[in-house]
């Protein structure tokens, strides 16, 4: 058995060109539901590659693809070169997962939690070490049950890298905690790729994405939208927005027609265009000269979540659904 | 074998996963009350059976058998019954509906060596019970049982048929909950068939033989027997058999990991 796990590749043999992970073509369906519709990507080693998406877009089932823990319908999976469904044993000796929604018994300890997922791995960390990393080590002794949320989220963290990975797929890691404890958690990640584990985190915040995220997968309805660096994502989605108030109702031909525009929106009296270039000063002189003025005009730049919006909607419903946001 | 490279101070590889497993699950119960109730359940009832039997001299019936000779049994059936179908499925299921036995599949330990450390602690505290049990009713309360090498086969069986029960439980229940309401539900007609309220030599007629066709009931007069010396009827050996392989092929059918 130990003899199997040598055969994995070394950390530093695949380091240059081979991706740590390939994914080609993955379908996965349930029943009539597609949930993952020919979905490809590749992960380098030692990067952050985020998959990011709405609830229910199939990014859980691609990661549970790529652990094992499902059986693709077709495509292609490579996990530092091997088969997440034939060399499942393998992969699991040095991928190490931490599952949405999955409770541990409400009475085991911390430190009987870590000390028995370290007993099941051939070379796992020291887990008073890890305790300690991971700023827990006053835990050690308090049962899952009387644990709070962000505390619970780190011991499960704890779960996924007390066997030494050199790939950690990490699902909805900070749904749930508070502020706080949700920045500490983006410490405890920055800190694990400096230790040169490749990380695979899917997430649906946007923040979570922009702030820890060497590339993104963004899917949507099992199909890949994009697939880019944050940055790149931003600025591809042109990611402006305008809001003002408008001294008189404007119709929404009459925005459209304004260079750059490509989505509005309407709350109260507020009315949001979302485009290209300079926007701001579009608005303002197209506007000026149908009679109408403009105030309250705020203007900003795009973020991940502006991308991510245009993206998801564009692709995926008429663009009357206004007002959502 | 090559030792590992670097980050590994190996001191948490002495014990192996099976026994990590079965240390903490021992760790986890002993701070439940789950596991307590499989002995000091029969323990509370054999007292009140020796305090009726003191009350009530005599045999039971015409069998020949006092009280606490008669009763020796049922309580011992009534003993796996309760940590067969309490204990075990309620946690099986807890364990798989909050996501623990997911979270364990996604390491290199397959998730049955938590159900063996689950089936192997409750087996143990059976045993504990047991010895328990015929420690109070032969020694203290004097009880001319013999406790031989065919009461302890008969026991294994006993154990073995109703652990294979309490895991059809834990197969077909869809939560903890579920489980709870079924094994509860299940519990007091066993308790009944195994002649807990009224015997089956008190009884007599179809009562008496569906109480001996029973998973409980055909366990009790097995064990009747054995602690007699006498050779169980095979009708009783073969009723448990037929149940176990029954109940044991029902939960490898229906059984989930997730």
């Amino acid at each position: 058995m130990s003899a199997e796990s040598d055969s994995a590749p070394s950390v530093a043999s695949s380091a240059t060109s081979e991706p740590e992970i390939v994914v080609r073509d993955l379908v996965k369906s349930y029943g009539s539901f597609v949930a993952v519709d020919h979905v490809s990507f590749s992960i380098r080693k030692g990067e952050i590659f985020g998959i990011i998406g709405p609830n229910g877009a199939g990014k859980t089932t691609t990661v549970e693809c790529i652990s094992g823990l499902r059986v693709p319908d077709s495509g292609v999976i490579r996990v530092a070169g091997l088969s997440p469904q034939k060399d499942r044993k393998q992969i699991r000796e040095f991928v190490g997962v931490q599952l949405q929604e999955s409770a541990l018994p409400p009475r085991i300890t911390a430190g009987e939690a870590v000390e028995l997922f370290a007993s099941f791995y051939p070379h796992p960390l020291d887990p008073r070490d890890l305790l300690e990393t991971l700023g827990i080590t006053r835990l050690r002794n308090s049962q899952f049950r009387k644990l709070s949320g962000g505390e619970k989220q780190r011991l499960s963290i704890a779960l996924a890298l007390v066997g030494n990975p050199r790939i950690a797929i990490l699902d909805e890691l900070t749904t749930g905690l508070d502020p706080e404890a949700r920045r500490e958690t983006w410490a405890l990640i920055e800190r694990i790729r400096e230790r040169g584990v490749t990380v695979i985190l899917v997430t649906h915040f946007m923040d979570e994405a922009e702030r820890l995220c060497d590339h993104l997968a963004l899917i949507d309805h099992g199909i890949v939208r994009a697939l880019d660096t944050p940055e790149a994502l931003v600025a591809r989605a042109g990611g402006r927005r305008v809001r003002f108030v408008p001294s008189a109702p404007v119709g929404d031909s009459t925005l459209r027609a304004i260079p750059g525009v490509d989505g509005i929106e309407r709350k109260d009296r507020y009315v949001t265009v979302t485009g290209t270039g300079d926007l701001a000063t579009s608005v303002i002189t197209a506007l000026e000269k149908a009679g109408v003025r403009v105030s309250e005009l705020e203007a900003r730049s795009g973020s991940l979540d502006d991308a991510f919006v245009q993206l998801t909607r564009r692709e995926a419903r008429p663009p009357t659904g206004g007002g959502t946001e | 074998m090559t030792s590992p490279p670097e980050p590994t101070p190996s001191r948490h590889r002495l014990r192996g996963p099976f026994a990590e497993l079965f240390r903490v699950q021992r760790r986890i119960a002993l701070r439940e009350q789950y596991s307590f109730t499989g002995i000091f359940l029969p323990l509370g009832l054999l007292i009140v059976f020796y305090i009726l039997g003191v009350l009530n001299p005599g045999e039971v019936a015409g069998s020949g058998l006092t009280i606490l000779e008669l009763w020796t049994p049922t309580i011992l059936v009534i003993s796996y019954t309760a940590i067969g179908m309490l204990g075990l499925p309620v946690t099986f299921a807890r364990d798989r509906e909050i996501g623990w036995l997911r979270r364990v599949s996604t390491t290199p330990v397959p998730p049955w060596m938590l159900l063996a450390a689950q089936l192997v602690f409750n087996l143990i505290i059976a045993a504990v019970a047991t010895a328990l049990l015929i420690v109070f009713a032969v020694v203290i309360f004097g009880a001319p049982l013999t406790i031989g090498i065919d009461f302890v086969a008969v026991a294994v069986l006993a154990m073995a048929e109703l652990f294979s029960l309490g895991l059809v439980v834990a197969a077909i229940a869809p939560s903890q909950q579920a489980a709870n309401y079924i094994a509860g539900g299940m519990f007091f007609p066993l308790m009944f068939l195994s002649g807990l309220w009224i015997q089956p030599v008190q009884v007599g007629g179809v009562l008496q033989t569906i109480m001996y066709y029973s998973p409980t009931g055909a366990a009790v007069r097995a064990l009747l027997y054995s602690v007699f010396n006498a050779t169980p009827p095979y009708t009783a050996l073969a009723t448990m058999a037929v149940y176990t392989a029954f109940f044991f092929v029902v939960a490898s059918r229906y059984f989930r990991w997730e």
